[in-house]
């Protein structure tokens, strides 16, 4: 072991006491066990510190127990391995560590407490470890397969000793992991005066992500005399571009930033009606057009599409925003890094909406494989449940150290998910409707001579190419340097921070630095003035020795672009420094028309604004719906308790199971503002349909969160799978109050790559599954009076592992922010009393097409999901969705539960799970509106415009009349027994004790402990 | 006349708005200070009667929950910290911040605020963070000034260490004795009193602390500390099942807390 003072080496452990575990290693034990099937007597986890650079003896013997260990609790060492106490010696010992430049946020947490007791230390840095140390492992087991479920070999190093190692007490030993140097490249210059194949050929081993028309606009841009005349005053090659300039344009044009095929023109062709419809940009046909057009209606609406997010004026003092991203090709590379990154840059998308908003709240949808696959994983890819872990560990940790609540979320399964997982982070903001000098707090408001400040984390060549990477199917040479790992508590300072400067007036401009780094912020934000200017030789660096282009492009985590008056500038950084933030002035915004980057001395690009922002040529689509075929589905025949053992299965598969051991280690209350929490009753383990939040301490006007997402039925048809998630989105709403007159969408759709091409030879069909989705959106949402205002596209959701495509189902994921007049009044899904009366409002049909039902049978023995997937009659809904909130209004309403995945069976369940009851139904009411009507379609189907309520008998009479325009159905009583009893016409059709049924429910997901 | 609290913030303390606000509806004018504030001098914690340090994640709970934050204060707030205790002035601190004030030594503390620390609070049995709600019941004999005629809340816990443990059984006793066990899990379907020294199970005590205790105080009940976030539930629409209850809306019983030390001040 190095001795001499320039290297050290700290180890930590839990102390062997009485009353105290090593609840670490507990926990690595007890995940082995649960996902793994390893059974090992024992784990202990040392962490480690090793520290590089000069400190005394003296300060290092002090540290032990004044920054590494706990005095009371932890056994802390110097330069001694804590494995050498261990008697008798552990049987195997696994060291896991950061591969060299991934964030270590453990380590940067231990220089910044190293600096906290010895301000006066020299250059530091500190990387860290995990050692785990077991005894017992069964003989069966390799090491190897131990060690490959513990570390990720794309971020992290592994160094392992044997059991015949351990005798000789010869431990793991990682060296630091210094990052490589890199040599500063120069920039290069591009000649793309070459034939076509070779511009694809640039395009391709650039990663740019580029298709040949758009080379060829870029072509045709430097063979332009006045640019190339401006080029030359600007010290550039004049008929060529410089790698800066080509990766930037590579960054702004990408689909990841620039939704090619959202703004494309579509030729669709419906085989079914043999009409050709000619689209242009279904954005702006099917999302902009409606929420314009009921912009006419309502008087809420402040700032749609155009900034980071959504905005709505909430009320007359306070504004809301929200906004979704997906953070899909990284999780799926490294679960934990991808998973974190997405929930911290959503964020930051909400501190960049307008002059910088506060996010208030959270919700996270993930769809994986299934957690049970037992199929082989291609090589590259992770174990669907691994990848749940990851992301799950991710958000919670992204959510819960930056303070924001995780108020709602949901998680769909399906084997499609094995190649690509889709993880949805969403983020609610607020922020003041006016600032106090009087500016509207969602405008931004920059002048030419601004002052370009980039906040907060400093730029690495992590990160680099995630824009143009995530535009690209995953292979297996995808990237490791698209991976990067948030830090939340790095960006909770910045966020602090930030909202002090927009309160103190400083803040002209925000907005994020994600995909596409300064390339993508500056050229954006330069469009609001005509022009930026910016020098890469003062961005703060990790490392140095990055290129040009690196700089410009890396996305490196936790920045920020603020736009500052020059007035302002030691205040600002005053404030910065009171926070501990990084903030540098890197150049100004201009009026000369064009994005110029300088590096030092040396110029490195001339972009003008309108090439950047308006060049990109429209790409032209062609499309094609044909019906998909499905066998039917094969039913069972089942008597009465036969048929409840089936509900019990149903709500024991994944899609419908209890998620509340991952879910209760999200912070949902932090804030104190969770008026409706993820779940509800008697014993808090009920699930609740959307999320109430009263954002003003003590006031009670609030607001709903909900989400909708039903990508099963993509398999029929995206226009059902679309309507379906706007419905159930609204729906959810509806069950805890919203105020109708002031709901807001949000759409954000998952899709596999929709271009025909030789690799996509479906693709028109999956166009046209876009294109249906759209024109539901469109229908549905003008119907409901719902604009949308932010959304989100992500288009190559497929992966090609060992030459085999998987592509994702077109999914959609609906949120909705709504209003809440008076959280109060809020209503939840659990029974409230016995003998409190049960109605289903809306009508059911026989609608089990791409049921849970229909692939749980076919799943269980063959046939398939074929049939009537739920059709909506939205006018027929939102009737009926107003009536319902007004009843809540008038506490006519005692719960109120949404009838979906699993059909009405499922909902009576959870209704009961919530109140410790039982219920008795008979559904023989059901046939008045649909005589095709079966037993299956009336406890399983899914038919839309659905919920489930109870009433307190004594309000019975004036609910009936408060609802007589409707189809209700009274359909039996909340009752004291264990058992759920179904009737049609007296006969017992479906009876289960709700012990079998909560089992069920609760067992199938649970991740250990 | 209005006390005036300091709520602690920055470096990832993350509940002083709730914070703020439960004191502010109590009567109190309270402030969000930024640690650095005080550390470089443009504040001091003489000019206010009541601390707060709120819970939240300060450095990420990077090296044991609270250990870096307590370390910032103890090395750059010492004299500031020993002023405001020594002249009697109550202080708080929340899950983050019970943490940091044990993780400090000032609690539970000695007589001699020697600030060197006694007890722990460790990774919870369960091995992770949780957000539940549990219910607490208050020792009547506890010297604590924040918690003078409670006997019964419920209230969320949301950490990930949360069990209370030290290393000297005697002191554990001497504690115990002392009245600064103050607070602790108990069984909601026990009747009052039930406190119990015997560990409860998961989830009525949600992290298996010693003797189920959830907070502590010292020696002269000023300082204060808990695992639960009593702020979390200062109004009735925030608890986990009001929606199941005829209640009269206002604000919600932990409130009490915060009014005693307002009531406190008011009355010294």
């Amino acid at each position: 072991m190095n001795h001499n003072n320039m290297e050290n080496y700290f180890e930590v452990s839990t102390k062997e006491m009485e009353g105290l575990t090593d609840a670490r290693g507990n926990s690595i034990k007890s995940m082995l066990y649960s996902d793994h099937g390893i059974d090992v007597h024992t784990v202990r986890v040392i962490l480690g510190y090793h520290i590089v650079g000069y400190i005394t003896d003296e300060n290092s013997e002090r540290a032990v127990y004044d920054l590494f260990a706990d005095p009371i609790i932890e056994r802390g060492t110097h330069n001694e391995r804590i494995l050498d106490e261990y008697s008798p010696a552990p049987e195997l010992v696994i060291q896991i560590g950061f591969k060299p430049g991934v964030t270590d946020n453990l380590g940067q947490a231990a220089l910044d407490g190293l600096y906290t007791i010895f301000p006066d230390l020299e250059e530091i840095q500190i990387s860290t470890t995990k050692t785990l140390a077991f005894w017992g492992i069964p003989k069966e087991i390799k090491v190897e397969k131990i060690a490959e479920t513990l570390y990720n070999p794309m971020i992290e190093r592994v160094s392992i000793s044997s059991i015949d190692d351990c005798r000789i007490k010869k431990w793991p030993k990682l060296e630091f992991p210094h990052r490589p140097n890199i040599k500063y490249t120069q920039p290069t210059t591009i000649n793309l005066e070459v034939s076509d194949e070779e511009l694809i050929r640039i395009s391709d081993n650039g990663l740019l992500a580029l298709n040949l028309e758009e080379m060829q606009a870029i072509q045709a841009h430097f063979r332009d005399k006045k640019i190339q005349k401006l080029r030359t005053t600007h010290n550039l090659p004049p008929k060529m571009p410089t790698d800066a300039e080509l990766e930037c344009l590579a960054q702004t044009w990408s689909e990841h930033c620039s939704h090619k095929i959202f703004a494309a023109k579509i030729e669709h062709y419906d085989t079914e009606t043999k009409k050709i419809t000619n689209i242009n940009s279904l954005f702006k046909t099917n999302i902009v057009k409606p929420t314009n057009d009921i912009s006419n209606e309502v008087d809420w609406l402040l700032s749609v599409f155009h900034d980071n997010s959504g905005v709505i004026e909430w009320n007359k003092d306070w504004s809301l925003c929200i906004k979704a991203e997906t953070h899909n090709s990284p999780s799926a590379l490294d679960p934990f890094g991808g998973a974190i990154t997405g929930i911290v840059g959503v964020n930051r998308d909400i501190i960049g909406t307008g002059l910088g908003a506060r996010p208030i709240a959270n919700t996270d949808v993930f769809c994986f494989g299934p957690p049970d696959f037992d199929g082989s994983i291609p090589d590259g890819l992770f174990h669907p449940f691994r990848v749940f872990r990851g992301v799950h560990a991710g958000v919670r940790s992204g959510g819960n150290e930056s303070g924001i609540p995780t108020v709602n979320g949901a998680i769909i399964f399906d084997e499609r998910y094995i190649g690509k997982p889709l993880v949805y982070c969403g983020t609610v903001g607020i922020m003041p409707r006016k600032l106090s000098d009087g500016r509207d707090s969602h405008v931004k408001t920059p002048e030419s001579g601004d002052l370009v400040y980039m906040v907060g984390g400093r730029v690495g060549s992590d990160g680099i190419h995630g824009a143009t990477f995530s535009s690209l199917e995953l292979t297996e040479e995808s990237p490791s340097s698209a991976v990067q790992i948030g830090d939340p508590i790095t960006q909770k300072k910045m966020l602090d921070m930030l909202i002090e400067a927009r309160d103190a007036g400083l803040i002209q401009v925000i907005t994020d630095n994600g995909a596409g780094g300064l390339s993508s912020s500056v050229g954006e934000m330069a469009e609001l003035t005509g022009g930026a200017e910016i020098d890469l030789g003062r961005v703060p660096l990790k490392q140095s020795g990055l290129s040009s282009w690196e700089i410009l492009v890396s996305e490196s985590q936790e920045r920020m672009t603020v736009g500052i008056r020059p007035e302002d500038k030691v205040n600002f950084e005053n404030l910065a420094k009171l926070h501990e933030v990084e903030a540098s002035e890197i150049g100004k915004f201009t009026d000369s028309g064009a994005f110029i980057v300088k590096h030092n001395q040396e110029s490195v690009a001339y972009l003008p604004i309108e090439f950047l922002h308006y060049g990109c040529p429209q790409m032209k689509l062609k499309s094609e719906w044909r019906p998909p075929k499905h066998l039917p589905i094969k039913f069972p025949d089942l008597n009465h308790e036969e048929m409840g053992n089936m509900l019990c299965r149903l709500l024991s598969r994944p899609n419908i199971a209890s998620k509340e051991w991952w879910v209760r280690s999200y912070d949902h209350e932090v804030i104190a503002q969770t008026v409706v929490k993820p779940f509800c009753g008697k014993n808090s383990d009920a699930p609740s349909d959307a999320a109430v939040i009263a954002p003003i301490a003590g006031k009670t006007q609030g607001a709903v969160i909900s989400n909708g997402i039903m990508p099963r039925y993509s398999d029929i048809d995206a226009y059902a799978m679309a309507a379906a998630s706007v419905d159930e989105a609204v729906r959810n709403a509806v069950c805890v109050g919203v105020d109708l007159d002031m709901i807001a969408g949000l759409d954000n759709f998952c899709w596999p790559d929709p271009v025909q091409s030789s690799k996509t030879p479906d693709g028109k069909y999956k166009l046209s599954q876009l294109v249906r989705a759209n024109q539901a959106i469109d229908d549905i949402c003008r119907i409901y009076r719902l604009p949308c205002i932010s959304g989100k596209d992500s288009m190559k959701n497929d992966a090609v592992i060992d030459g085999k495509k998987i592509s994702v189902p077109p999914t959609i994921l609906f949120s909705v922010l709504g209003n809440h007049k008076d959280v109060r009044k809020a209503v939840t899904s659990d029974f409230k009393n016995i003998g409190d009366i049960i109605y289903l409002l809306g009508e059911t049909h026989q609608e089990l097409g791409a049921s849970e039902l229909a692939f749980m049978l076919r799943d269980e023995q063959g046939g398939g999901i074929g049939g009537t997937v739920p059709h909506i009659d939205a006018e027929r809904n939102i009737s009926l969705y107003k009536s319902i909130v007004s009843a809540m209004d008038k506490s006519l309403i005692s719960s109120a539960h949404d009838c979906s995945d699993g059909g009405l069976a499922v909902s009576l369940a959870e209704c009961c799970f919530g109140s410790d009851s039982g219920a008795i139904i008979e559904i023989e009411s059901l046939w008045e509106n649909c005589e095709d009507l079966d037993e299956y379609g009336a406890l399983f189907g899914e038919s839309l415009g659905r919920i489930l309520v109870s009433i307190n008998p004594k309000n019975k009479l004036e609910f009936e009349e408060h609802m007589q325009k409707h189809s209700i159905y009274r359909i039996g009583i909340v009752s004291k027994s264990n058992d759920l009893e179904i009737l049609k016409s007296k006969k017992s059709i479906l009876t289960a004790s709700l012990d079998n049924l909560k089992q069920s429910w609760k067992s199938s997901l649970n991740g250990g402990n | 006349m209005q006390p005036k609290v300091a709520v602690l913030s920055g470096f990832g303390i993350n509940c002083e708005t709730e914070t703020v606000a439960a004191f502010e509806m109590v009567g109190a004018v309270a402030e969000k200070i930024h640690v650095n504030k005080l550390v470089k001098g443009h504040d001091n914690l003489s000019n206010y009667q009541i601390l707060a340090i709120p819970g939240g994640f300060s450095f990420g709970d990077h090296l044991g929950s609270g250990r870096l934050m307590g370390n910032r204060l103890r090395f750059g707030l010492r004299s500031q910290v020993r002023d405001f205790v020594s002249a009697g002035k109550p202080v708080i601190g929340i899950c983050n911040g019970f943490q940091v004030l044990v993780k400090m030594g000032l609690l539970p503390g000695d007589k001699n605020l020697n600030m060197k620390q006694t007890a722990s609070l460790t990774l919870n049995d369960i091995g992770h963070y949780v957000n539940r709600w549990v219910t607490l019941e208050f020792d009547p004999n506890s010297p604590c000034i924040w918690t003078k005629g409670i006997k019964r809340i419920s209230a969320p816990v949301r950490h990930g260490e949360g069990k209370f443990v030290t290393d000297n059984k005697d002191l554990m006793d001497f504690w115990e004795k002392s009245g600064q066990l103050t607070v602790r899990y108990v069984d909601p379907k026990s009747e009052y009193p039930s406190i119990s020294t015997e560990t409860l199970p998961y989830p009525i005590s949600p992290n298996q602390s010693w003797r189920n205790i959830a907070g502590v105080c010292d020696h002269s009940g000023l300082i204060f500390g808990l695992m639960p976030h009593p702020e979390a539930y200062h109004s009735t629409w925030l608890s986990s099942t009001w929606t199941r209850e005829n209640i009269a809306h206002g604000r919600g019983e932990p409130i009490k807390i915060f009014r005693n030390a307002v009531d406190y001040i008011t009355s010294n």
